[in-house]
């Protein structure tokens, strides 16, 4: 598994550039929503087929990130169509993520339950990252899954530093103006990482 | 596992580190010497603090006491750190002019190296030499003990657990229930919703209900269950990421937003609908469970009639109550929400994050900690609630 942090943009190929400039814009929503900027969208054959960014503080509902936003997008879209779980993990195992920052602790477990095929992610999050930063979710698969076939976690390829200053920034210019939704001061801090 | 002799409820805390067995705790040699005169114990103390302050040792006590026969208590200072030789001249002149003034009969003792991480680790210490016990989350209440009315109301909330996880009929799901310590109230309460097998209502297939199947139905045992061959061909998959933790917090916002309703969100319920529950058929559900809170909340004098400045931060001082210990995304989700305290009854060897594969209590990095402890339920309750099959004991 790799996890490649190059500050340089110039290594990325145009697509992923591409999408991590979607993932952005996303970001910039939450931002103008006042919502910690993080975005994110998933690929599948080239094509953008979900979005997602913070949205914890409207929901007041700490788990609300970006990506979890965009799987539940897609999880009721292909329920709604009548897929059955096999063929929504199959659809699964084809897409792509890309994210602005660095998949926290439960998103990164959350992709792996879900069994996305890679990640693609711009800043690391070094106080929840869970594709390296504290914990790899990303490159273990774990044991239980052996005796009960496909019951256990299911690693994902994971690639970081694509267009990380642009998402830091964001992140910067959110802490910079306060969070303005915290009801006290010492809580103008809430996260999405 | 305790209990099954059918005894007691215990409730033991899952410290953020691997508790240290007591005989491999690491230990240093002091010199010590007992005072023969307990009025004296104050001058020496304070002169000892000045000539020979225990710099790396702030857990240990520098004097112990010791009951013996016919209600005497003996007492016994720390004089120094023992000399790397263990030779008695190694002692700085200092600590020799306080020896031969008092006339002490110096002695080597042992004391732990490190503070204790948890209750079980200090009371061990503490039978080499005393040491105090401040971990990280010491303020949180429960670290040190319990009270039996304390006790009382985490059994009682378990219960309400173990009966939630039981009430899908053959299927056996997790369960968390979110409670308000200070109003002892339920404030949230949901089961896992991965699978619509597990929903209410429903009747158990032959599939799920088997015995022998009934375990790899619980969502944070075996997250990647949601594509096991048996439920990747019925159609009647619900939501891979709705573990029972995940519905509680979303509900807890729920309550929230209704409480404290914010103007800046008008379109909140299409919100809800729209993102927040994958099927209709839950949505009409998620209705029925909320008028229900909403019951709840109408005799919740607590938090009075949605005054802002009584508004909760998140689930700030609430605990939670879960069947199985948490798997990694559901514990990092309480950690996101800002749990108090995490009441778990059964241990999760497969995937569990608070202690049996990972230990994110003890993750420095994050942000918030919450306690995390194990009640551990007599064989007779499991028996009652049909869990003692799958709890693991
Ligand atoms: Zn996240
Ligand atoms: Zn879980």
């Amino acid at each position: 598994m790799e996890t490649d942090n190059i500050a340089s943009s110039e290594r990325f190929s145009p697509e992923i550039l591409g999408f991590m400039q979607l993932a952005i814009d996303q970001a910039k929503l939450a931002l103008d929503s006042l919502e910690v900027p993080v975005g994110c969208v998933i690929v599948e054959d080239g094509n953008v087929i979900a979005a997602g960014r913070n949205r914890t503080n409207e929901t007041r509902n700490a788990t609300r990130h970006a990506e979890m936003e965009a799987l539940d997008v897609l999880i009721i879209q292909w329920q709604r169509t009548g897929f059955t779980a096999a063929e929504v993990a199959e659809k699964f195992s084809a897409c792509s993520l890309y994210v602005t920052c660095e998949p926290c602790i439960m998103c990164a477990a959350a992709l792996s339950i879900i069994g996305i095929k890679e990640v693609y992610y711009g800043c690391a999050n070094d106080k929840f990252g869970g594709c390296g930063s504290i914990l790899s979710l990303h490159s273990s698969s774990s044991e239980a899954g052996i005796s009960i076939g496909n019951c256990g976690s299911k690693g994902f390829k994971c690639c970081g530093g694509i267009m990380a200053s642009e998402a830091v920034s964001l992140l910067r210019d959110f802490y910079e103006q306060g969070n303005p939704n915290a009801p006290k001061p010492h809580r103008s801090r809430v996260t999405q990482a | 596992m305790s209990g099954e002799d059918g005894g007691a409820w215990q409730i033991v805390h899952v410290p953020g580190r691997p508790p240290v067995p007591p005989d491999q705790q690491l230990t240093v040699n002091v010199v010590a010497a007992q005072i023969e005169q307990p009025k004296l114990t104050n001058t020496i103390i304070r002169r000892l603090s000045q000539i020979a302050p225990l710099e790396d040792l702030h857990h240990v006590k520098r004097v112990k006491k010791k009951c013996i026969e016919g209600g005497q208590i003996q007492l016994s200072v720390i004089l120094c750190l023992a000399p790397e030789n263990g030779d008695f001249d190694g002692i700085p002149c200092d600590v020799k002019d306080v020896i031969n003034s008092y006339q002490l009969s110096p002695f080597v003792a042992k004391v732990c190296k490190y503070a204790a991480s948890s209750k079980e680790e200090w009371v061990e210490q503490c039978k080499l030499w005393p040491t105090s016990y401040h971990p990280p989350t010491y303020n949180i209440s429960g670290i040190t003990g319990f009270s039996e009315e304390d006790s009382q109301s985490v059994v009682s909330f378990m219960k309400y657990a173990l009966e939630l996880a039981k009430s899908h009929g053959n299927v056996v799901v997790n369960a968390a229930a979110i409670v308000d310590p200070l109003s002892n109230q339920v404030i949230a309460r949901a089961c896992d919703e991965v699978c619509s097998l597990q929903t209410p209502k429903t009747e158990a297939s032959a599939e799920c209900g088997g015995p022998g199947q009934v375990k790899t139905s619980i969502s944070c045992l075996h997250p990647r269950w949601w594509v096991d061959e048996q439920t990747g061909r019925s159609s009647s998959f619900c939501h891979p990421l709705r573990h029972a933790a995940i519905v509680a917090i979303e509900s807890s916002a729920a309550r929230d937003r209704r409480l404290f309703p914010d103007v800046r969100y008008k379109d909140e319920s299409t919100i809800e609908e729209c993102v927040l529950s994958p099927a209709n058929s839950q949505v009409k559900r998620q209705k029925t469970d909320a008028n229900d809170v909403d019951n709840d909340d109408k005799n919740d004098t607590a938090y009075g009639n949605g005054d802002l400045s009584s508004r909760p931060y998140l689930c700030t001082g609430n605990d939670i109550y879960l069947v199985w210990e948490p798997c990694i995304m559901c514990a990092m989700a309480l950690v996101h929400q800002r749990i108090r305290r995490v009441f778990y009854a059964c241990p999760n060897p497969s995937a569990g994050a608070l202690g049996s594969v990972h230990r994110l209590q003890g993750e420095k990095s994050l942000n918030h900690h919450y306690a995390v402890f194990r009640v551990v339920v007599p064989q007779d309750v499991l028996d009652k609630v049909e869990l003692s099959m799958i709890s693991g004991s």
